[in-house]
């Protein structure tokens, strides 16, 4: 291993910055900003790969979460009840579970970090390991790789057709209006010609006499 | 090794984005003059008036606005904008980052940009940064693909995604001749990454200034510098992915970059000033009917052109 303390210190600094960030992704109240902290972890990770040598992976990184982040966060602020993805929203759900889950995986990662023998094969400085990874992604494997992209596009699509004619608010073929603020009350946000906001308010009440 | 690898390529980079931001201040104020636009003072202080008077002005703070995002936004931009700049061959060896990847680099910054300026609207917490923003998420997704498709086929006769190569490729032919479909789309990304012209979405006047609408001072100047830098940034891409690079007779290699970079800046700027800003509907219909399988045709024939 010869490589410089600024490596070793760019990877600190790196590792620290990913994790923080991630971590943040559940402690903010906000989707965007989960989204776009969850990015920022990733180019931090993206980093790492460029100092582990993969030149591509790394790159592809970022270039492959700022376009998904951004995807998610806009298909996020359209398909929840959070215009504009400012309102406050809880990021932690099955708490029990998800504590289980993250001791365990971080128990074997650390195991097999710690525990396991990593063989010691260094590549020849010759290696070009962008060529490399295009000769395995386009080579044998190619089949598999796309057809894996295929199939994603599909679902994607697909899982956009199925939830999109169901609106926020009701099938978007019948016009869909926001419920009432209270049962049975008037849309909201939809006041009628009166300007009060009490407006639905009495029509309902004028409803029971 | 400290000095070559960090220092040296960080002045470099440095020393381009000032120059390069206010060449781009100059020679806008001088088309619009051209094109009898009425001037008030030099044109070569005002860009350095403006910037003063920014630096003098009191920041804006609208209610709650997310500030982390909000003020870091328009340094972020920047610093893309520096990344562009960092991946822009000036000559076989004068190049501050030499990345085998710095086409797919120069990709990331496309997306990041994107990212960066979506923030900079929704971050404001206001009405007119957050149109904005989302406009540009709109214009942003759909040039993106163009862009790939356009730099996947200057890279295929290169065999490679490095800059340096992809200029050494263009030794026999240029490929603004060799894959004639490319600068033209190429010169649509530019406007949209920097939102500039007929693709000012973000920032147009009919959002009393979009994105931008809620911010004074010093986070103002840094936004447009920011701007104009990462049209330079994209100038520089543009000239080395199309117009050859350094390359060129007679004169030393980073001249005839200077050159090229001030033609596609020229022409960048020229279609700002002489093209209408197009609706962000019509906008993304032309991208995706009319741009994308234009960009489709560009990659097949750059790639039936390297099987050749």
């Amino acid at each position: 291993m010869n490589h410089g303390i600024g490596v070793d210190i760019a990877f600190l600094l790196l590792a620290t910055l990913a994790v923080v960030t991630g971590w943040r992704v559940f402690r903010t109240d906000s989707m965007v900003r989960a989204s776009f902290f969850l990015l920022v972890s990733f180019i931090a990770v993206g980093v790492i790969m460029i100092l582990l040598a993969a030149e591509y992976l790394g790159v592809a990184m970022f270039f492959m979460m700022a376009v998904e982040m951004t995807v998610m966060a806009l298909f996020m602020v359209m398909f929840m009840m959070n215009p504009a993805g400012l309102n406050p929203m809880n990021m932690v759900h099955q708490e029990r579970i998800a504590i289980g889950a993250g001791i365990v995986g971080f128990l074997v990662l650390g195991a097999m970090a710690l525990f396991a023998v990593f063989p010691d094969q260094p590549v020849s400085a010759s290696l070009d390991p962008v060529k490399s990874l295009g000769n395995e992604m386009l080579g044998d494997s190619m089949l598999i790789f796309e057809s894996a992209g295929l199939v994603l596009l599909t679902t994607m699509i697909g899982v956009v057709v199925l939830s999109c004619h169901r609106g926020r608010y009701g099938a978007a073929a019948e016009g869909s209006l926001p419920p009432g603020l209270e049962p049975g009350g008037d849309p909201a946000g939809k006041p009628e010609e009166d300007e009060e906001e009490e407006g639905g308010g009495h029509h309902h009440h004028h409803h029971h006499h | 090794m400290f000095l070559n690898e960090l220092l040296l390529p960080v002045l470099m980079v440095t020393f381009m984005l000032t120059v390069g931001a206010y060449v781009v201040a100059v020679l806008d104020r001088l088309i619009a003059g051209a094109f009898g636009a009425p001037q008030a003072g030099s044109v070569w202080l005002a860009p350095m008036a403006r910037g003063a008077w920014l630096m003098t002005q009191h920041a804006n703070a609208t209610e709650a606005p997310d500030w982390q995002a909000w003020r870091l936004a328009p340094a972020l931009y920047l610093a893309l904008a520096a990344i562009g700049l960092a991946v822009v061959p000036w000559s076989e060896s004068l190049v501050a980052t030499d990345l085998v990847t710095s086409v797919v680099l120069w990709g990331s910054v496309e997306a990041l940009a994107t990212v960066v300026i979506f923030l900079h609207g929704w971050s404001a917490n206001a009405l007119l940064p957050l149109i904005g923003g989302y406009r540009y998420v709109a214009l942003g997704l759909s040039y993106i693909l163009i862009s790939m498709f356009v730099l996947i086929g200057v890279a295929l006769p290169a065999e490679s995604l490095q800059f340096t190569q992809v200029v050494a490729s263009q030794e026999a032919l240029w490929n603004v001749l060799r894959q004639p479909l490319g600068l033209p789309l190429f010169l649509i990304v530019g406007l949209g990454m920097t939102f500039w012209g007929p693709l000012n979405l973000a920032d147009s006047a009919d959002l009393a200034g979009g994105t931008a609408s809620e911010i004074s001072g010093p986070p103002r100047l840094v936004w447009d510098v920011a701007r104009a830098a990462m049209l330079v940034a994209f100038s520089g891409v543009a000239a080395s992915a199309f117009l050859g690079g350094w390359l060129g007779p007679w004169l030393p290699g980073p001249l005839w970059m200077a050159i090229k970079m001030l033609a596609v800046l020229l022409v960048l700027l020229l279609l700002g000033r002489l093209l209408p800003r197009i609706a962000p509907e019509r906008c993304v219909t032309l991208m995706w009917v009319v741009l994308l399988p234009l960009s489709f045709l560009d990659l097949v024939w750059a790639g039936i052109g390297a099987l050749l």
